[in-house]
Parts: structure tokens; sequence; C-alpha cells
């Protein structure tokens, strides 16, 4: 039972820094609501860079990553492997909100 | 506790993930991670544009294409560089884009690698990078006669003279690139091939600076099997520095903007404590702004995650090398190599007040040259189209993905990016050889008709990176692509 647990959580985290995929080139014209636009630029200013467009890059595609908003959230401020941690000072408790609320559309995007 | 077997393999693993083994365990996915063998395959079909838009194949056959300008009537010129990373060198030359994709060379010249070129009242100006020779940017008319109007730019190293762009008050602005990666000269400079050629050469600030002393301890490339050496920031290889040593400014200077205005051959400075401002444009509203390509996990002082940036340039301003990057010091764990040691900091004091970059491209995603859309008929007016010649991993550092290959558009009211031009597929993306398609290889220009409704991009064409130091350019695979919006189809 051990066994199984533990091999489903190996799993996961195989999975949430596997190899990247990233959804199609173009779409049609997204629309934001005004936390999902916010959001969109905070990604823009911490997140970009290592996930560009949401894709993969020097991290992992996190645009269709099947992580709850309360994971995504854990990641944001403890980090994970070599993603740093972003700390209260950096990011408040309303700015990783809109952040998980862009990420969660760009999930939608590319299903 | 007592663990079976199995279980504490998968603690392992979860322990293995959860650090950065996790990172350590995907990477090697760059684009340049591939096999190729000539001629390449174009096809405009394997291009995405958004919906509206067009894509077409413009020219052909050019060997390290760097930069395309226009003339009076609307011809495309483009710069072959005459240097690839890799250590190839090629002849540097300008050639005239025929209506029907064949070339004519205007003019040759030396002081590789050219690396742009702009049109400017009756006459081409180009920034030839100076691996060789030094930098320089020279005025060559439309029959091929070449003037020079600077020289002996500091860009013997990692980095070259860039630009030119033509600013609105009639000035030529163009950049200097710094000498290494973050400041001290290493092994990785002589894998780059200029350590050899000019062992002496460094980087030098715009303004006296005052060093913390930090020294790096390294092989000698120029001394095989003779120990270690340890060499210090803005300071010669195998040069050691001391706390509170003092660095003369010089002029001209790495890591910089400079201006020349009509009649002048005195660069002046605009600003300063750039890596390597490889792109340089004038926004509609006059003001100027740069993309520079930003730190790599390389050399003696590698650092780790380092975006490439676009910046607006303030006169006057410090934009951080080597000490910050997008505004942040560089001494805390963002920067940090994982399983290294936080970097430290080489200046005593940082000589100003670094701004904050508009907008944060893909780290290793080499943000080169770009335009400004002007014209509503093709759109997002105001934006910056933004050439990606994408990652080099592992040289410049692991990727678990391919970073870059494409055209991007850029918000600069908020630093929004987004895709304009990409291979098509729904995989990692990357450059496409690397995808077996006949789309974009390695774009490094996008400029730009004066119409304003065509954007040209300029594809350097195949760069393969084998292994850390070693870059595989092939000759005459660069591609000049034209995207323009489609007429709407009239309604019957």
């Amino acid at each position: 039972m051990r066994s199984a647990v533990l091999s489903v959580l190996t799993l996961a985290l195989v999975t949430a820094c596997g190899p990247a995929r990233r959804g199609p080139a173009f779409g049609t014209p997204r629309e934001f609501n005004a936390q999902q636009q916010e959001g969109r630029v905070l990604f823009m200013r911490n997140c970009n860079p290592c996930h560009p467009g949401g894709a993969g890059g020097l991290g992992p595609s996190i645009n269709n990553k099947p992580l709850p908003s309360v994971a995504m959230r854990t990641q944001i401020r403890r980090g994970v492997g070599a993603m740093p941690a972003f700390t209260d000072e950096m990011l408040s408790d309303a700015q990783v909100d809109a952040i998980v609320a862009f990420l969660n559309k760009m999930q939608e995007e590319t299903k | 506790m007592r663990f079976l077997p199995l279980a504490r393999l998968h603690l392992a693993a979860c322990a293995l993930l959860l650090l950065p083994g996790c990172f350590h365990l995907f990477a090697g996915g760059g684009g340049g991670s591939t096999e190729f063998r000539p001629p390449r395959r174009v096809n405009p079909e394997d291009v995405a544009v958004p919906e509206g838009y067009r894509v077409e194949v413009v020219a052909t056959g050019f060997t390290y294409p760097t930069g395309v300008a226009f003339d009076g009537d609307g011809t495309p010129y483009v710069t072959e560089s005459g240097y690839s990373y890799g250590e190839s060198f090629t002849q540097s030359r300008l050639l005239r884009v025929e209506k029907d994709g064949s070339l004519k060379e205007v003019a040759r010249g030396d002081h590789p690698p050219w690396t742009g070129v702009a049109w400017h009242q009756g006459a081409f100006y180009v920034a030839q990078g100076g691996e060789q020779g030094g930098g320089r940017i020279v005025r060559i008319t439309p029959d091929g006669r070449t003037t020079p109007l600077a020289s002996n730019l500091p860009s013997l190293g990692d980095h070259h003279t860039n630009g030119p762009a033509v600013g609105p008050d009639g000035a030529l602005y163009f950049s200097v690139g710094t000498a290494t990666n973050s400041g001290v000269v290493g092994p990785d400079n002589a894998n780059m091939g200029w350590l050899q050629r000019n062992p002496a050469f460094h980087d030098l600030p715009c303004r006296d600076i005052t060093l913390a002393g930090v020294n790096y301890p390294s092989d000698n490339p120029l001394a095989p099997n003779t120990g270690h050496v340890s060499t210090g920031a803005f300071v010669p290889f195998g040069t050691e520095t001391t706390p509170g040593q003092v660095i003369r400014g010089a002029m001209p200077c790495s890591g910089a903007v400079f201006r020349l205005v009509p009649g002048s051959t005195d660069p002046e400075l605009v600003a300063w404590g750039f890596r390597n401002p490889f792109g340089l444009a004038f926004a509609p509203n006059g003001r100027l702004y740069v993309t520079e390509n930003g730190y790599d996990v390389r050399g003696s002082r590698p650092l780790f995650g380092v975006a490439d940036y676009l910046w607006e340039v303030e006169q006057g301003a410090w934009y951080g090398f080597p000490d910050y990057a997008g505004g942040m010091p560089v001494d805390q764990e963002w920067f940090k190599v994982p399983g290294k040691k936080v970097p430290k900091r080489v200046l005593q004091t940082p000589p100003g007040k670094v701004p904050r970059p508009v907008a944060l491209f893909g780290v290793h995603s080499s943000s080169n040259q770009f335009d400004f859309s002007r014209s509503p008929e093709f759109g997002h007016v105001g934006e910056a189209f933004v050439a990606q010649f994408g990652d080099q991993s592992p040289d410049s550092g692991e990727t678990l993905a391919p970073v870059g290959f494409k055209v991007v558009r850029v918000d600069v009211s908020n630093g929004v990016i987004e895709d304009f031009v990409a291979n098509k597929g729904k995989g990692s993306g990357g450059p496409a050889t690397k995808l077996g398609k006949g789309g974009l290889e390695r774009p490094i220009d996008a400029r730009f008709d004066p119409s304003g409704k065509a954007l040209y991009i300029v594809d350097f064409g195949v760069m393969l990176v084998k292994a850390k130091g070693v870059i595989q350019p092939f000759e005459k695979t660069g591609v000049l692509w034209r995207i323009t919006r489609a007429a709407p189809e009239a309604k019957p």
C-alpha cells in the first residue's frame, strides 16, 4: 500500500517537472476578466522567464499542469526544485491568487 | 524507521525531484541539440501566424544573415555577418534582394560580424561587430563606397557592436556588448575563440568603478597543464583584483549604448551597464528601447535563471552589469546555479540605481533585433515585434525545452508578451530542424518595411549546439521571410 502511494506521488512529481508541452501557437484571442488580466501582467513579470507564455523553457510547462489551485499557490510560495520561492514581500496573497486565476485560464485554452 | 527497498527507491526519487535534481534530470531540451543535413527545407506552411496574416519566403541561401533595411524605393537589403559562433569566419557583405529573390552584392568588408543595418537619407549605416579588428559604424552608399564613422570600438569578445538605429534627432544610436558573460574573463572565452586571439582583452566600464576584490579560480586554457589561475572582474585573464581597487572608466566602453550626432566621429555615451544590448529601436513616441541578452550559465562566474530583457533607455542610467539582472542583485538564491553557491557581487558599490525592465523574455531566448508597428493596416500599433534567435543550450545553460525560435510581440505599456510568428506544432516548439519541418530556424531581426504593412524576418539559418563550447553553424541556410496582413475576403 505504502509502495503504491509512493509510486503515485513519484509519478505526479515526474509529470509536474517532466518534459514540456505547449498549447497551439495561436488560438482565438483570449478574453480575460480583471483578476485574470492582473495575473497575466504579474505572470509576465515573475514567471514568464522560466515558463515563457506558460510553455516549457528553463522550467516545465505550466499551462497544462493538472494541479489544483492550492498546489499552485504552495509551489509559488515555497518554490520547488530549481524554482525559487516568492515571498509575500514579492507578491501579495491577492497577486498570487491573480496569477493562479490566469494559469487556470491558460489551462482552459490549451485543453 | 525502516523502509522496504522499493520504498527507499521511491523516496530517493521524490527527494531527487524536490531538490535541484529535478532540473538536472530533465534538462537537455535545447533547440539546437539536434542533427541537420543540408540543404535546408523551407516551407511557409509550417509557420503559424495569427488569423488574418500570411507568411511568405522572400529569399533563401544567405550565409549568417543578421539584419535588414530598406532603401528609398522599399527594396530590402540584408547584411551577411561574416562570422558565426563556432568560430566560422566567412565574408561580411551587404546584399540587395531583387524582386525575384536573387541576391546582388552591394558591398563587402572586414570587422565581422556585421550585426545590423539601417537606411537613412540615401545611405546605409552598418554595425561592424568587430570580433576581428574591433567594432565600427560605417556608412555605405548604394554604389558600395564605405566610410568609417566610428572605429576601435571594444568588441573583440563574446558580444559585439550592434545596431544601428536612427533616432528622431537624426543621430545614429548603436551599442557595444560586453567581452564576457558576467565581467570575468574565463575558460568559456577560450571556447568562444577570442581569448587566444586577444589574451589581454576584458570588459571596460564607462565610468570609474570600485571592485570588491572577488577573484575566480579557473583552468588556464592559454597554458594547459600549468595549474589554476585566478581572475577578477574588469581585468585581463589571470589578473587578480583587490578590495577597493578602482577601475578607471573608459570611452568607448563595454556594455553600453552610444549616439553619433550627424557629422561627428566621436560617440557620446547614452547609457551603460548592459550585458549585450543587441537590438535597438525607437517607438512611435520617439523613446529608445533596447533588448538585452541576459547572463548565461557558463564561465568562471555562471548565473542561473536570468531572463532576456526589454528596456526603455534613460539617458545616463546604469543598467546593472555585472551585479544586477533585470534590476535585481545577483547575490541571491534566484541566480544560484543548482548545486552551487550563491553568486557574489564584484562591485563594492553599485554606480547607480538600476531601472526596471519593460518586459522579461524567456531565459536563454536570445531576444534580439526588433521593430515597432506603426501601421493600423498591419495592426498592433505601438507594440514591439522581437526576433528570438533561440537558446544555445547547453552552451549557454541547460533548459527543459527549446526557448525562442520565433517572433513575439510586446505590449510595452504592461510587459505582456505574445507569440506572433512561431513554428506549427503542439510539442515543445523549437527550430525547424528539431521539428523536422520547413519553418523558422533562428530569427535574428524583425523589421517593418517603409509602408509599415509588411514585417520582414531575418532568419540566421541553422546553428546547432552539439555540446558545451561546441557550436556548429551551416552556411547558405539563412532565409528572409515576410509577414503581411491578408486582404479580407470579398463578401458575395
